[in-house]
């Protein structure tokens, strides 16, 4: 699995959604990205790439696309 | 019901404890449908967002109006109700005073007041926030059950145990977000009963709320310095778990650690509990001494008052050679 795809599962698994809705997901754009949800993402993604988000990146985690720009400062390539 | 998974103990620590006691809540009315939750203006910091979505009728939201909150739980404790009422630790526990002396302490109606980022959490927003005396002025009155949790964990659990107990509950959460983890998996909760996480020889360290993680840290740095500490989780302040703590009478030197003054919290508690001993080695009460500090954040705070596990530690290994230098 690339990262892409690694990136993708994570975001479709921790909110039970298909590929499309997760591409164009925002933060609260559905129930299950809440205040806990978030967290739930920000530990699965911390656990998938084996990382450990500063806290800026934790609150600036706004959407699928921005997740991604966050996550290229950890050299995560896409 | 609650799933203790590795993975959801991680997205608890994550929250912190007033976020862990947002998901406890959340799982309480499918056996309980006397739970309700009150909050006065903190529902997404209480973690209830998802309460509120899931349980609209279950749910009221007061505003800036915390004396009003413990009046409005106590009518529907009469009612029958098992109310959870939440708000910083500070304005449930001093300004609303009277009406938990009444209420709670008086009435001895099943309220269960949660209070939110007790001691230092949110000691950025200045002292008014900073929240040092509660256990002091909750423990007098009669009645009321104290419960500091170690961690999301183990706010979990207490949120559980408290639900199902028929008297008034004082929960204190202390810590902040990415709180560290001390209760790795699900354990046994029993209000009232300490839990040993470490056995020592020489001293024994009891602790509460966010000081046990601390605790732990600091009986690995005195054991390389060749003290043998075990350490107590004091989850339940009042009622202490005596048993526990004459147990460790035979032990040289107690310590209690505490984000609270050291006046009238878990120190003054197993100090009173000692006074009855005949054989007891010495007490050392660490928390809170002095004046309010400064608004700070919460790591500094903690440090500025000797409460992060290296001052523990050199405090605690100090204390031991001025009684046992050898």
């Amino acid at each position: 699995m690339n990262n892409e795809e690694k990136y993708l599962h994570v975001f479709m698994s921790t909110f039970d959604i298909d590929e499309i809705t997760a591409k164009s997901l925002e933060f609260q754009g559905i129930p299950a990205w809440d205040s806990v949800g978030h967290m739930g993402l920000v530990t699965a993604l911390e656990d998938s790439f084996n990382i450990m988000l500063e806290p800026d990146d934790i609150v600036e985690l706004s959407s699928f696309s921005k997740g991604k720009e966050i996550l290229s400062k950890y050299n995560i390539v896409f | 019901m609650i799933d203790f998974s590795v993975k959801n103990i991680r997205i608890w620590s994550c929250l912190g404890s007033c976020g862990a006691f947002g998901q406890a809540v959340l799982s309480l009315p499918e056996s309980d449908d006397s739970v309700i939750v009150i909050t006065a203006d903190l529902c997404s910091f209480s973690g209830l967002e998802r309460f509120k979505n899931k349980y609209p009728d279950l749910f009221y939201n007061v505003g800036i109006a915390e004396q009003n909150m413990v009046g409005i739980a106590a009518g529907f404790a009469k009612e029958g109700f098992n109310p959870f009422i939440s708000t910083y630790a500070s304005f449930g526990s001093m300004r609303s005073a009277e009406q938990v002396k009444i209420c709670m302490g008086y009435m001895n109606l099943p309220i269960k007041l949660v209070g939110l980022t007790s001691g230092f959490s949110v000691g950025i927003l200045g002292a008014t926030h900073m929240c040092l005396e509660d256990i002091s002025l909750i423990r007098a009155m009669p009645n009321i059950v104290i419960i500091s949790p170690a961690d999301s964990t183990a706010t979990i659990k207490a949120t559980i145990a408290a639900a199902q107990l028929k008297s008034p509950v004082y929960l204190r959460l202390t810590g902040g977000m990415n709180c560290p983890v001390v209760y790795k998996e699900d354990f046994s909760f029993e209000i009232g009963k300490a839990i040993q996480l470490k056995s020592g020889s020489d001293i024994a360290i009891i602790a509460t709320g966010s000081m046990v993680y601390h605790a732990l840290k600091a009986a690995d740095i005195l054991e390389e310095q060749g003290i043998s500490a075990c350490v107590i989780d004091m989850h339940t302040i009042k009622p202490l778990d005596l048993d526990v703590i004459k147990k460790v009478c035979s032990l040289r030197l107690i310590v209690t650690v505490e984000e609270h003054s050291c006046i009238g919290g878990l120190g003054s508690a197993v100090s009173e509990a000692l006074s009855m001993q005949i054989n007891r080695p010495p007490l050392l009460i660490m928390g809170v001494n002095g004046s309010y500090p400064h608004a700070g954040d919460y790591e500094y705070l903690l440090k500025n008052a000797g409460l992060n596990f290296i001052c523990i530690a050199e405090r605690i290994l100090k204390t031991f050679k001025e009684f046992f230098d050898e």
